[in-house]
């Protein structure tokens, strides 16, 4: 453990810190612009230099460890003589353009230039300037502005894992580019944008929309894919301009993907913003009296077991909460929560969580992969197996279709006879797993999707229970879900009840004619055709497949417009928060449950946001538990029968992501998004390194 | 010399010749498994001997055989100035125009290039010839003087150099090194010290 | 214009002390196409080492309605009037427009509030999903 001084305050720092984590403990802050604490050391922008006693010359503290003894000044003479000097040097060949530039008031260079930078330039020959280069409908870049601290290369490399950015040429002539100017093919890849220090990258979609200090901050969480990331909804008055990450080490580090990020521009688009009533076949804009009206009579006329509710993958844990209540006072139990029909739910929590936790893949020392393309399902998870698998010793085995998670892989096979093979021991990556300290086992949807999908649910526990996966002080045994709302609604029990039907069920019924009303609330990844003739009610924020096929439509708040509980794939309860009110006559989604059930006559017990969440918390304490992991124990046993409809079925399992960008109505109404979906087409199924 | 970019002219594709891919494995196996990455500048040097370039379809080529990025191996080519972006003439013309050749009369040498040969990295309408400054290539002692393919050509003048390269185009043998009377790089009014000859020390037997 | 109205309308032409020493010392340049009469003092009185020179507008006393020849003229960038210079209008010269702020010709970027015909795109917009 050295033990250093810096600007007389003693810091003792773990062996290996770099000086310049060592200077941030001791409390002094060193400017940087290519030192960046998740990706490797390149040290190449100088500017963290300071002065070392002893040594002859200001050192680069981004790139020096700390030493046993060392004397550091972070703020003398010389090492702010030494900063200015590379600062004029940055600034040679940059362009000053800040009144145009995008990141001006977010800029690195442009702060660090106000505590470094000199009056005047002594440089009079020509400045340098760089084409533009192509990076795809989302990153825009304005290369004369670059200063070459290859933040972006290495986060492309290291972290999205796509070796695609790079630096030709050499000295001055040097330029960051892709290779051809192709569009750069990660889920990630607007993370470079946070990344890059000046306004060379910066966001192509809301390119000269607004600047950093006209936006409302608010903190909330993101729904497009079940990770649950941390962002920063950053709005101004009654849009939404852009959306940030957020830090949250244990969920998304500082990355999201491109879809949370780009979706921005669905959220205004295709809104539903009045109720609408079928009238004559017809759907005429209504009040709310009228569509409640229309609800009451189709809703008193019918009975209970041919009432049935489905919730889709965005709907907050609140309105679940509510619609279930209502649906439990109506006497109905056909209510279902897995749109996308996974056979998963009502065996135990441990069972349909991400046991080990986001930041416990860390600590995984082999992993299975089962029907799961996480790199398409949940990119941010993706990028920290990458990490773990950078670190070394780490393997990775996958069972379903062959694609590029950006990691090399051994496949094992496609589908559930596989899965068979594993279980009976015959394959020997069950050997591997067993060796393995910190086994790890991620069964995704696109197994669970399949019609033996309980009996696969089986057979990965029973893998877990075999490779010893499951003790006191690790749980390797995951689901990874796509669905934001999916854990939540299964903690709530958003389930078939007693006789109750499931999805498919509902569907059957309704085309049959045995179901009358069927509530959506924001599913929309059904097949609506098989409604049949049921009276559909739909509650939502965009109008997609579900509004086209209502018979009422409530208009209902999208994410940034409402305070909603999400709870992601590892069962972590998280607030998300409103940024800006919902469009025109919408409302946040339980209020018009609520409302819902008085004129139905069956007043739901809460008339505010804590009521109703007091109300969850009393039936469910981990709601209480905000931002925390609630561990489970309650993994089911396995039985032989449980794994006998597994099957010799060789068939690959379903892949539940098609086409990344337009996975849930807001981004199937972005632009943006079917921009991104045209430039990547549906992901291709690619052979395994 | 240093903005160094892909030429717009790229042919449709790039193959070693079976002696060179022979030669290439080998290389590659110098390496340990997962390092074959190293071998990139062998690989493409290699290419641009048989090609006399670098070209676009190279870059992918060796960069598939060493399961390495294509960007990657872009980098490595753009960055050494000795790799070729654009087509060479048969005999490339490398012409030092650092301070001792400079000084010597380097200039009066790129005159005649761009005489007989046009101008500076462009190949004469025969491609037989192209020329490029270049820094300094080490032959102070001799300057000013141009490289041509692999050899040095010594001590040159304008009127030597017009030689040279008529007599390359016409496909004439021409003697590489000093273009002078000396050889290699003795003083060019013969010897002034070391003259006589070797005598033994005393004691030595 | 009559005599009488000029007494008290200052803001067509001129006023009658313009009229009397215009009358007094102006020696007639010349008249431009809108018929503004250039002058200069005929006794060589200057101002600050130039020889006075002014204009009597027909019609709206309004700055911007002197050409460019013989604005040029006027300011003392040019010693002789465009008369004496031969001076051409050139075929891309465009002819002299008002000025039109604060009337409702003005106009107006696009932005803003007070633009008429199609109303500019304004934070909080979005579209609304209609049926069918």
């Amino acid at each position: 453990m050295p033990k250093l001084v810096v600007d007389g305050v003693e810091v003792e720092v773990e062996p290996g810190t770099t000086l310049i984590q060592a200077c941030e403990a001791a409390g002094s802050e060193i400017p940087r612009f290519c030192y960046h604490e998740r990706l490797s050391i390149a040290g190449n922008c100088r500017m963290c230099l300071v002065e070392v006693e002893k040594s002859p010359k200001p050192v680069a503290s981004c790139a020096m460890p700390a030493g046993e003894g060392m004397v550091v000044h972070t703020n003398s003479p010389l090492v702010k003589r030494a900063r200015e000097g590379v600062m004029e040097f940055l600034l040679i060949n940059h362009p000053l353009d800040c009144p145009i530039c995008d990141q001006g008031g977010e800029c690195d260079l442009q702060d660090q230039s106000m505590a470094y930078g000199v009056d005047g330039s002594r440089f009079h020959e020509n400045k340098r300037a760089v084409e533009e280069k192509y990076m795809g409908p989302l990153v825009k870049t304005v290369m004369t502005r670059c200063i070459h601290c290859t933040r972006c290369i290495r986060f492309t490399t290291e972290v999205a894992g796509i070796s695609e950015l790079g630096a030709i040429g050499r000295g001055e002539d040097m330029e960051i580019t892709t290779y051809l100017e192709k569009a750069l093919s990660s889920e990630l890849s607007a993370n470079v944008v946070d990344l890059c220090p000046v306004g060379a990258l910066t966001f192509r979609p809301t390119a000269f929309s607004a600047r950093p200090w006209e936006y409302k901050k608010t903190e909330s969480i993101d729904v497009m894919d079940a990770v649950g990331s941390n962002i920063r909804v950053d709005s101004r008055g009654a849009e939404v301009m852009r959306i940030l990450p957020r830090t949250n080490d244990d969920v998304n580090e500082e990355w999201i993907s491109d879809k949370t990020r780009f979706v921005v521009d669905g959220l205004k688009t295709q809104r539903l913003d009045t109720p609408y009533v079928r009238e004559n076949g017809k759907l005429r804009a209504a009040t709310w009296d009228e569509a409640f009206a229309a609800i009451a009579a189709k809703v008193k006329a019918a009975k209970p077991e041919r009432m049935a509710a489905i919730a889709g993958d965005l709907a907050c844990a609140e309105s679940m909460k509510a619609l279930k209540d209502l649906f439990d006072k109506l006497g109905s139990a056909n209510i279902d929560c897995r749109q996308d029909g996974a056979k998963i739910g009502g065996k135990g929590r441990a069972a349909y969580l991400f046991n080990s936790t986001i930041a416990g893949i860390e600590s995984a020392d082999a992993l299975l992969i089962v029907g799961s393309d996480p790199r398409k399902e949940a990119p941010v998870l993706n990028a920290r197996i990458l990490k773990r698998w950078n670190q070394g010793h780490f393997r990775v085995g996958l069972v379903g279709e062959k694609r590029d998670l950006t990691y090399p892989y051994d496949y094992l096979g496609a589908g559930a006879s596989t899965l068979g093979d594993l279980v009976a021991g015959k394959h020997d990556f069950l050997e591997v797993l067993k060796g393995a300290k910190n086994p790890m086992i991620i069964v995704g949807q696109g197994a669970l999707t399949q019609k033996n999908g309980a009996a696969i649910l089986a057979a990965a526990l029973k893998i877990a229970e075999l490779a010893n996966a499951v003790r006191e002080d690790w749980n390797g045994f995951n689901v990874l879900h796509t669905a934001a709302s999916r854990v939540a609604g299964l903690d709530l029990g958003f389930l078939p009840g007693e006789g109750g039907r499931d999805v498919e069920a509902i569907l059957e019924g309704a085309s049959k004619g045995d179901v009358d009303f069927v509530y959506l609330l924001g599913a929309d990844e059904i097949d609506t055709a098989r409604l049949g003739s049921a009276f559909v009610v739909y509650q939502g924020s965009h109008g997609d497949m579900g509004a086209h096929r209502a018979d009422v439509i409530l208009p209902g708040a999208a994410y940034t417009e409402k305070n909603g509980t999400y709870v992601n794939t590892e069962g972590r309860v998280q607030f998300g928060r409103r940024a800006i009110f919902p469009m025109g006559e919408a409302r946040e989604d339980w209020t018009i449950i609520r409302a819902l059930s008085a004129v139905l006559g069956q007043t739901l017990p809460y008339d505010s946001l804590n009521a109703l969440r007091d109300a969850m918390a009393a039936a469910l304490p981990h709601f209480d538990a905000v931002d925390m992991i609630v561990p489970a124990h309650d993994l089911p046993s396995v039985s032989d029968a449980d794994l006998a409809a597994l099957g010799d079925d060789t068939s690959p399992f379903a892949v539940p992501v098609k086409d990344f960008y337009l996975t849930n109505p807001v981004a199937r109404a972005s632009r943006v998004m079917a921009l991104c979906s045209a430039e990547f087409g549906a992901a291709p199924a690619q052979a395994a390194e | 010399m240093s903005v160094r970019r892909l030429s717009p002219n790229q042919p449709a594709s790039f193959a070693f010749t079976p002696e060179n891919l022979a030669w290439a494995k080998k290389e590659i196996a110098k390496y340990p498994a997962g390092r074959e990455a190293s071998a990139i500048i062998s690989l493409l040097w290699q290419a641009q001997k048989q090609e006399g370039w670098v070209s676009e379809p190279a870059i992918r080529v060796i960069g598939d055989m060493l399961d390495m990025p294509y960007i990657r191996a872009l980098e490595i080519a753009t960055f050494y100035t000795m790799f070729n972006l654009a087509p060479v003439g048969e005999h490339y013309v490398q012409l030092c125009g650092t301070t001792p050749c400079w000084l010597r009369g380097a200039d009066e040498l790129k005159e005649v290039c761009r005489k007989h040969i046009g101008p500076e990295g462009h190949v004469s309408a025969d491609g037989k010839l192209s020329w490029l400054e270049v820094e300094c290539l080490g032959a102070c002692v001799n300057a000013p003087m141009v490289q041509i393919g692999d050899d040095f050509y010594e001590d040159l003048d304008a009127s030597k150099l017009e030689t040279i390269l008529t007599k390359l185009r016409n496909g004439e043998q021409v003697e590489p090194g000093p273009q002078s009377a000396r050889h290699s790089s003795e003083p060019l009014g013969g010897l002034t010290s070391l003259t006589g000859t070797l005598q033994p020390a005393a004691g030595d037997k | 214009m009559s005599l009488f109205s000029e007494i008290f309308v200052w803001w067509h032409g001129q006023t009658m002390g313009t009229r009397f020493y215009t009358w007094r010392k102006g020696k007639l340049m010349g008249t431009d196409d809108q018929g503004n009469k250039y002058y200069q003092a005929s006794d060589g009185a200057s101002i600050g080492g130039y020889v006075r020179r002014w204009a009597i507008y027909n019609g709206d006393a309004e700055a911007s309605r002197v050409p460019p020849e013989w604005h040029g003229w006027l300011h003392h960038t040019v010693d002789v009037t465009p008369d004496e210079s031969g001076y051409r209008v050139k075929p891309w010269e465009k002819p002299h427009r008002a000025n039109l702020t604060g009337t409702p010709l003005a106009y107006r970027p696009s932005g803003s509030i007070l633009a008429e015909g199609v109303r500019p795109a304004a934070t909080g917009d979005y579209e609304a999903w209609k049926p069918e």
